[in-house]
């Protein structure tokens, strides 16, 4: 059986203010992930995050245009202030866009996860057939079960969630049928393999979280794992696949 | 590509047997893990026959470790622990001795002493809110001189128990100690200051695993004090074994540094001094 596709679903381009990766450009991440084999990637963009998410979701679109193995990860914000547009209207444009998933910060950005001010947001995804992609330091689990159970078709998927989380994730993972978890920073000794014999590997998504994290990690273990070949193709491209379009990207 | 730009991954390289889901040969050392429960988050496996299966996966020949029992709560129930898994591993896990500086560090190194199942110390100050510096720990440091065991200590850049600054300040103390700084500062600007060690004390070791570590950061490291002073350690079963090891396979370093820091260099410090304990 060929080496799996790795497309990772956890990748930023830009700067990072408190870590030196780089120049945080197109070239840097192409050289990244050919050297761990990653075939493809959806990226955000730091100053979607760490700036401004309007600016930093036009800069995300212009970046990967023309460049096949990448595809624009936008960030939303509640439309109450108009920043990212109104829901029908982003979701929209995202679909224009050829965006694969949509980034929610709400820590960093300062609104609930799960609260009233959002909801329209994840409602009009959900219609547009758009995951959310969700950092695990960015709610709390909780907030993650509330807001999949308000929006029982959008895919939330929850990546960097540490060693120190497992408790929580399965009481999560067995209530929902909608959360899935991101392989990046996902580092319970054999906390994949538990979760893939627990829950099926159709609840897992590749993602590595580079460049602030060294995309090896990720791939060493799902490479390395005690996995059968399905599920290490599954969890590497195949989950993902169930949850947006990729088609043109791998 | 350039004429200066060497194929990657090289020819022998363990990247290949990752990226083709080989077995490698069995040659890695791991010089900082651990065994058992933990209190504070669940470990789906965390007993020696599930480690060494796993060691078994990944091309891990020997690895270095200390219970969690033995640092979270009561150190000589955990070296207990920690004998027994060694006993039934011995070819594959060695022994680290906890001492912790409140549960009368010298009746645990006397206890123990001369037993080969332990290879060297093990010390976890911010854990026990000690520091690294105080004379609670002077039986340890005289001890390792004496029988030329290496000792790891936790490092966390920024707390009054275990800064590198701290592993300076013993390196300076006892030379003839080998002391190797776990996690190496552990925060990413930490790393600045272990390197900073490590190049003035040539009995620091620089150790790598941590929730922030990163290849750019080992290639970094490497340069900097060379692959004679760096060591592959996992954290293992914290951290996946297979997450700390990605770092180093997939690093930019040569053959030679990438084999002596995933083993060579451990071996070289365990084979200066005898069995510690």
């Amino acid at each position: 059986m060929p080496p799996p596709l790795l497309v990772d679903a956890d990748a930023t381009l830009g700067r990072n203010p408190r870590a030196d990766v780089g120049d945080g450009g197109v070239t840097a991440l192409l050289e990244r992930m050919d050297r761990v084999g990653v075939a493809a990637a959806l990226v955000g963009h730091s100053w979607s995050r760490l700036h401004d998410p309007a600016t930093g979701n036009a800069l995300v679109s212009r970046l990967v245009a023309g460049r096949p193995r990448l595809a624009a990860c936008w960030t939303l914000l509640p439309p109450g202030t108009g920043e990212t547009g109104g829901p029908e209207e982003f979701a929209r444009s995202a679909r224009e866009h050829r965006v694969r998933a949509v980034r929610a910060y709400p820590a960093d950005h300062g609104y609930e996860l799960a609260g009233p001010d959002a909801a329209p947001m994840f409602a009009a995804l959900a219609e547009a057939g758009l995951p959310l992609l969700l950092d695990a330091p960015q709610a709390g689990w909780p907030e993650v079960e509330a807001l999949a159970r308000r929006h029982p078709s959008l895919p939330v998927v929850v990546g960097r969630a540490g060693y120190r989380v497992l408790r929580r994730v399965a009481g999560v993972l067995e209530r929902t049928g909608n959360v899935y978890v991101g392989t990046a920073d996902l580092s319970s000794h054999r906390g994949l393999e538990w979760l893939a014999e627990r829950f099926g590997p159709g609840r897992l998504v590749f993602g590595t979280g580079m460049p602030e994290r060294d995309p090896a990690e990720s791939v060493t273990r799902l490479l390395w794992s005690e996995l059968p070949d399905e599920a290490v193709a599954a969890i590497g491209t195949g989950t993902l696949a169930t949850l947006t379009d990729l088609d043109g990207l791998t | 590509m350039s004429a200066q730009t060497p194929a990657w991954p090289s020819p022998g390289s363990p990247a290949l047997d990752v990226l083709d889901r080989r077995t490698p040969p069995p040659e890695f050392v791991d010089a900082h893990a651990h065994l058992g429960p933990y209190s504070l988050f669940f470990i789906p496996d965390h007993g020696a026959a599930d480690l060494v299966r796993v060691m078994d996966r990944c091309g891990v020949a020997r690895t270095l470790l200390s219970s969690h029992l033995a640092i979270q709560c009561d150190a000589a129930a955990g070296n207990d622990a920690t004998a027994a898994a060694v006993a039934a591993f011995p070819d594959r896990l060695a022994g680290y001795l906890v001492v912790n500086p409140w549960q009368d560090p010298v009746a645990e190194l006397s206890r123990w002493a001369g037993d080969p199942r332990f290879a060297g110390i093990k010390l976890h100050p911010s854990l026990h809110e000690y520091r690294l510096t105080g004379p609670r720990y002077r039986p340890v440091w005289e001890y390792a001189a004496e029988r030329r065991c290496p000792v790891l200590t936790h490092t966390t850049s920024g707390l009054p128990y275990d800064d590198p600054a701290m592993v300076g300040e013993v390196a300076g103390r006892y030379p003839e100690v080998t002391i190797l700084a776990g996690h190496s500062g552990l925060f990413r600007a930490g790393f600045d200051d272990a390197i900073e060690v490590a190049r003035r004390h040539p009995n620091v070791v620089l150790e790598l695993c941590g929730s922030f570590m990163h290849g750019d950061e080992i290639s970094r490291m490497v340069g900097e004090v060379g692959s004679g002073q760096v060591v592959f350690g996992s954290d293992v079963p914290f951290i996946d074994l297979r997450m700390s090891l990605g770092r180093v396979i997939f690093a930019r370093l040569s053959e030679a540094d990438r084999r002596a820091v995933l083993g060579g260099t451990m071996r070289r410090v365990l084979a200066t001094a005898p069995r510690a304990a």
